[in-house]
């Protein structure tokens, strides 16, 4: 869940400007000029300070997710806790018969519990790429969204300015040996740490699926994406969204929250 | 031995006194034998072939795993000897060929879709010409080191997953502890399979790759060796057996996969009873035609009786006369199937089927297999069966009472 929530944080809401489209095409060696001779931070940076202005050192909140599909649509409310960029725990309070279905992830491990079969279930590696609570999310999403900061080599490939605020465009390749498929990642982060959108392109260069941000605004002290959305390219009408209801940042989370039994019998 | 030259003779002479008779049931010997001969051959091939097939795949004649491995073959229960132990072993024995690999259950991953397949983390240079791949038929590369950092999926598995070479998959399994163990590896060549099936289920990487990618040390979790021959695997049964310690489990390809092991047994039962029934229906020809030739030579045989000849020899004659009969039958129905099988000796095409017998583990191209000893079994079956099918007709034109005989009309 800890990506859900990074995910959710990850991509603040892209009212994509034609102007920033326009420069995407820029050759990354000219963008880092400009970036250089702006007396920009490096790449690898301006990520890790979006993926920690997000996660921040704990976090309390209620979401909501809908899943939508060319022939039917349905939401769920989750409240979600994390602690430092290893743990995390979801737990469904809406629509009531799922209320109780929980997540738990430790350091790219994860658990899910469901009270209707009263068993906790550790997700095995087979279904880490599968859907995650019948999102588009997969629980690899949810469990290691971290790894953008250190599987991949950053660049930036432009750097624009929408209402008076400076969005990077970086391109993240993954490692040759990083357990990730796609060919490479484009984000969009403001200068004040808020990604705008995240897209994922195969190897042959085509956008598969981007987590865009929709909505923008300050909760919980912070500049946060209220609204996200994850789309495929190809199912126009399919998409997951999620809405951020509250949240609250730096709050004081036992280590026992984040334990199997917690997850199996919540003391919350 | 003068008696048994007269009694030929008389035989001989007999056989052709009717000749159309005499083809006719030429006619029914030859092709009856020739059906048994031919068709053995073509089901000896078909049975080779799956049975082969299974061995490469497997693969190996005997193969040593942890105890439990065989009912969950995961990555808990590796060989609890390190490799490079058991290798040093295994190099100084002399085997006719060997390797140790790492097999694990795993899900590979592209951008566009998922599965589950078995990853093999082998010795390329040790498994060359032991396994169901080709070394030479790969596309692009074959991995070139227990270290290879690329992998090597199948050519069906690449087009569902919408990868090709130079791209990267992810292989995401478990470590011993439970715990994901996942690498990005680049596709540097795609194999192909003679049973496509294979295609999907296996990819294959370095050794060493796979070790740290699981994070195995040493370990390996099977290790197979392979004899002369896959009908008679005991002497490297008991080599391998006393080349490892106690603790694991040696089992040889017929107890690995109790189907193949039991298709060679019931081949060779079903065989027998393949040319028994077809020489039933021979029989029933052969018999016919005896019966006939003694009724036309009643009184013949009355007379001969008569002058002195005995019984038994009477009885001898005609058992000559048919054994004569089956015999050039035979030797015509074996040669005609020896020269149908020496066109189609470098396999039959049969891949217009080939979808029907990828079911069944069968590869597209047919070998027939002509064994002596099932020429042998087949001439030796008609003539020992049709000695006793002419027992009956011999022996009543063996006891004729001669006057009776004589005076028949």
């Amino acid at each position: 869940m800890n990506s859900l929530r990074h995910t959710v944080r990850r991509f603040p809401a892209c009212r994509t400007s034609g102007w920033s489209a326009l420069m995407a095409g820029f050759a990354a060696i000219g963008v880092l000029t400009v970036a250089a001779q702006a007396g920009e931070p490096d790449a690898t940076s301006i990520v890790r300070d979006a993926v920690n202005h997000w996660r921040g050192v704990s976090s309390d909140s209620v979401m909501t997710m809908v899943i939508h599909r060319p022939d039917w649509e349905r939401s769920m409310t989750m409240r979600a806790w994390t602690k430092g960029d290893k743990k995390s725990l979801v737990r469904v309070l809406e629509p009531r018969k799922d209320r109780g279905n929980g997540t738990l992830t430790d350091d790219n491990n994860m658990w899910s519990y469901s009270p209707k079969i009263n068993r906790v279930i550790k997700i095995p590696s087979s279904m880490m790429g599968q859907s995650w609570m019948g999102s588009d999310f997969s629980n690899n999403d949810v469990a290691r969204a971290d790894d953008i900061i250190d599987q991949y080599d950053h660049s930036i490939l432009s750097v624009t300015e929408a209402e008076g605020i400076t969005i990077y465009e970086i391109e993240s390749v993954p490692h040759e040996e990083a357990a990730v498929v796609w060919g490479r990642e484009v984000l969009q982060i403001r200068e004040d740490h808020v990604v705008i959108s995240h897209r994922f392109y195969d190897q042959d260069g085509e956008l598969v699926k981007q987590l865009t941000s929709l909505e923008i605004g300050e909760m919980g002290g912070r500049l946060v994406a209220l609204r996200q959305r994850m789309a495929k390219v190809e199912a126009e009408d399919e998409w997951t969204e999620i809405q951020l209801d509250s949240i609250e940042y730096d709050v004081d989370l036992k280590d026992s929250l984040f334990t199997l039994s917690n997850l199996r019998n919540p003391r919350d | 031995m003068h008696m048994f030259a007269i009694l030929a003779r008389l035989a001989w002479r007999n056989l052709w006194r009717n000749h159309r008779r005499t083809f006719i049931m030429l006619a029914a010997i030859v092709l009856g034998s020739w059906a048994m001969i031919f068709m053995t051959a073509l089901m000896r091939g078909m049975v080779t072939e799956v049975i082969k097939d299974g061995i490469s795949a497997l693969p190996g004649h005997v193969q040593v795993h942890h105890p439990k491995y065989r009912d969950d073959p995961s990555v808990a229960n590796l060989i609890p000897i390190p490799d490079s132990e058991m290798s040093a072993k295994f190099a100084a024995a002399g085997l006719k060929g060997w390797a140790s690999r790492v097999r694990v259950p795993a899900v590979i991953t592209s951008e566009y879709d998922s599965r589950g397949v078995t990853l093999l983390g082998i010795d390329p240079e040790r498994e060359r010409g032991l396994t169901f791949i080709d070394y030479d038929e790969i596309d692009g590369r074959f991995l070139e080191s227990v270290d290879d950092p690329g992998i090597v999926i199948g050519r069906k598995l690449a087009r569902t997953l919408e990868t090709e070479i130079g791209k990267r998959i992810v292989i995401m399994s478990q470590d011993p502890d439970n715990e994901i163990a996942d690498r990005g590896f680049r596709v540097v060549g795609l194999f192909t399979a003679n049973v496509t099936a294979f295609e999907e289920a296996f990819v294959f990487a370095g050794k060493s790759t796979t070790q740290k990618m699981l994070r195995i040390g040493d370990r390996t979790s099977e290790l197979f060796a392979v004899g002369d021959d896959y009908r008679n695997v005991d002497a490297v049964y008991s080599q391998v057996t006393e080349l490892v310690d106690a603790g694991v489990e040696v089992k040889s390809w017929f107890e690995l996969d109790a189907y193949l092991g039991t298709m060679l047994k019931v081949m060779d039962g079903f065989l027998l009873v393949w040319v028994i029934v077809i020489f039933l229906a021979l029989s029933f020809g052969l018999v016919n035609t005896l019966v006939m030739a003694v009724f036309e030579r009643v009184r013949e045989i009355g007379l001969m009786l008569a002058l002195g000849m005995k019984p038994r020899n009477i009885l001898g004659q005609i058992i000559i006369e048919s054994l004569m009969l089956l015999t050039i039958g035979l030797v015509i129905g074996t040669a005609l199937a020896w020269l149908a099988v020496q066109p189609i000796k470098e396999g039959i095409d049969v891949s217009i089927v080939a979808e029907g017998m990828d079911m069944w583990g069968m590869s597209s191209v047919l070998y027939p297999e002509l064994l002596l000893r099932d020429v042998i079994l087949a001439n030796v079956v008609v003539l020992v069966l049709g000695f006793f099918a002419s027992l009956s007709p011999a022996w009543r034109a063996a006891h004729y009472e001669p006057v009776e005989a004589i005076t028949k009309v």
